[in-house]
């Protein structure tokens, strides 16, 4: 009895420690006032926006590729809307890469490296990062080559960060159905095991075996 | 008309003679614990990662310019429920492993490497390390940073036998790290031969390896948590329905905590490192391997020598292989052995300290604790012959009986 619950006990902690929060291992975290982290959490108000303001003040240099938003020089370019109709609004990386080879290399030769496309930058880097960098990315990255656009306009960061997290993230509907989904799925499965169990005494039961 | 279809069959297969003799007529022990159940939740979890990864290869791109946004893009948002698909077997490869230490650990718990079984054991190890590959190769696919840097971290591994006295001049390492990569650096060939190991010739090897390790498991018998063998006809029980109904409700349970994971909490097995492409150019902060290797990185990483290093985990592989015929002792499971009890749980501690010394940044206080939980792990395959011996003389002492 003890030594079952010793290892099973030990078992659990040491997977808990792995998969859900381990307290050995140091992480970088980043402060946001509350009511910038409301604005970038809802998507539903504020993406719309914050595309907008993505346009204005970030597409000279970064593309949202998963978006179909490409920078600005790209999206003048008419071969855009040729390539887009043979291959998809989601250029191959490829294809954009050769085709619009000069632009990003007129990019690369301003700023030392090609600035990284943001499709999926929400998810590696979080919420509370983004803003911080974003609003004064001397402080959170010395040396790096991204300039303090945003800098003094938290708000309209925030949005920002919203219209990232709307590209990067499946839209508020589709979660909750897939919340829903997930419920459902582990309802049955419980439900079933306990109806295998229950099935399994009857015939034990008949069998003469419990 | 399904029953007349199922009589034709019947009549020409004689299936249910073989149900009968071998699910029904088939005798286990009664007195099989829980731990018994992480066999057949292996078997699911290979079954799941099979079954996900078919649907996987049929949108995954194997080209360096467009793995990653086949991953992310096709699979991740283009394709109705393929991110589910992607999930269970980000989630299926953690829980697959998981389960197998486990397995692997209950099995030394019960000694059930032990005669008739040393062969299943083998078998049982083959098929954790050819495991370990398959997960390795399968880590490179969506071309991610992680996926990216691990790879290069440990293709450099094998060349850690370069700085040995003299081998070291035959360059064996590097000619192994640039089998691995196909060249000198990672690139399309290296990610062209990851996909076909880890579709094609990897799962394959392990279809065969489970099959025989489930035919030998069926030969030798399955062993006793009383470490005494049963008398099959007088004690045993039909292993359907005493056995399939118990461990299919376990299995239910296995799957329920399963998707709990693939649906709520995957920021572990999809790590958000992992959503920013490849980048030769950038170096991130922190690689380490996945958790599952994280005890051999440890032991790799505290030994201050290389190849010494290289040694001592490959030892460790070594030492597990030849589990079997370092405890020859003749008294079987650790419910009746208390030194063999004192040295298993040296070696639960040992492996899972290594594991999460793995994940933190390596200083000189933690290489210290490493080589302490090194020399735990070593202490347990060294102390089993000098177990075995006493245990020898208690036995013949008490005229050769187990208790």
């Amino acid at each position: 009895m003890i030594k079952t619950v010793f290892f099973t006990g030990i078992t659990l902690a040491f997977f808990y420690i792995l998969w859900f929060n381990n307290f050995f291992a140091h992480r970088e975290r980043y402060e946001m006032p509350a009511q910038y982290v409301k604005i970038a959490e809802d998507v539903k108000s504020y993406a719309k926006e914050g595309k907008q303001l993505f346009e204005q003040n970030c597409q000279a240099c970064h593309s949202v590729r998963y978006d179909a938003v490409y920078i600005s020089s790209v999206q003048a370019n008419p071969k855009l809307k040729t390539l887009q109709e043979k291959y998809g609004k989601v250029l191959p990386r490829d294809v954009y890469e050769a085709v619009f080879y000069e632009d990003l290399n007129a990019l690369k030769e301003s700023f030392g490296k090609v600035p990284p496309d943001l499709s999926t930058i929400y998810l590696v880097k979080g919420k509370e990062y983004l803003f911080n960098f974003t609003l004064e990315p001397q402080k959170v990255l010395p040396g790096t080559s991204m300039p303090a656009v945003m800098t003094g306009r938290p708000e309209e960061t925030a949005k920002i960060v919203a219209y990232l997290k709307s590209v990067a993230e499946p839209p508020p509907e589709e979660k909750s159905k897939r919340v829903l989904m997930g419920v459902g799925t582990i309802a049955y499965l419980v439900v079933m095991g306990v109806l295998i169990w229950l099935w399994r005494s009857r015939v034990l039961k008949r069998m003469g075996l419990h | 008309m399904i029953g007349r279809i199922g009589r034709w069959i019947e009549d020409r297969a004689h299936l249910s003679d073989l149900w009968r003799s071998q699910m029904v007529e088939y005798k286990v022990p009664k007195n099989l614990t829980f731990p018994y159940a992480f066999g057949i939740m292996a078997l699911v979890a290979f079954a799941i990662q099979v079954i996900s990864g078919i649907f996987l290869t049929m949108y995954y791109q194997p080209d360096v310019n467009r793995a990653f946004d086949s991953v992310n893009y096709t699979i991740m948002k283009e394709v109705p429920f393929m991110w589910l698909i992607r999930q269970v077997h980000a989630a299926g490869a953690n829980f697959f492993l998981a389960v197998v230490y486990l397995h692997i650990f209950t099995g030394i718990y019960y000694n059930a490497y032990k005669k008739p079984r040393e062969l299943t054991w083998i078998v049982g190890w083959l098929i954790y390390f050819v495991l370990l590959t398959t997960a390795l190769t399968g880590y490179l696919l969506p071309w991610g940073q992680l996926s990216y840097w691990g790879m290069v971290v440990t293709a450099e591994i094998p060349t850690s036998i370069d700085s040995a006295p003299i081998i070291g001049e035959l360059k064996i390492g590097e000619t192994i790290s640039l089998w691995m990569k196909g060249g000198y650096e990672i690139g399309q060939i290296t990610l062209g031969r990851f996909f076909g190991l880890h579709i094609w010739l990897l799962p394959l090897i392990l279809l065969v390896l489970v099959s025989l390790h489930l035919y030998l498991v069926r030969a030798a018998g399955i062993s006793n948590p009383e470490g005494v063998e049963i008398d099959k006809k007088k004690e045993g029980v039909p292993f359907h329905p005493y056995i399939t109904l118990k461990e299919g409700a376990y299995v239910m349970g296995y799957l329920a905590v399963f998707f709990f994971f693939v649906f709520f909490h995957m920021s572990h097995f999809l790590p958000a490192d992992n959503y920013d492409p490849a980048d030769p150019f950038k170096t991130p902060a922190h690689i380490a391997p996945e958790w599952y290797l994280l005890a051999y990185y440890t032991i790799f990483r505290s030994i201050p020598d290389k190849f010494l290093g290289f040694v001592a985990f490959n030892l460790v592989l070594l030492l597990l292989l030849l589990l079997p015929f370092l405890d020859f002792s003749p008294i079987r499971s650790a419910r009746k052995r208390p030194l063999f009890l004192v040295m298993f749980i040296v070696l639960v501690i040992s492996s899972m300290a290594l594991t999460v010394l793995g994940t933190m940044p390596p200083t000189p206080t933690n290489a210290m604790l490493g080589l302490l939980f090194t020399a735990g792990l070593f202490s347990f395959f060294l102390a089993l012959p000098i177990i075995s011996l006493v245990e020898w003389g208690w036995y013949k002492a008490r005229g050769g009986s187990q208790t």
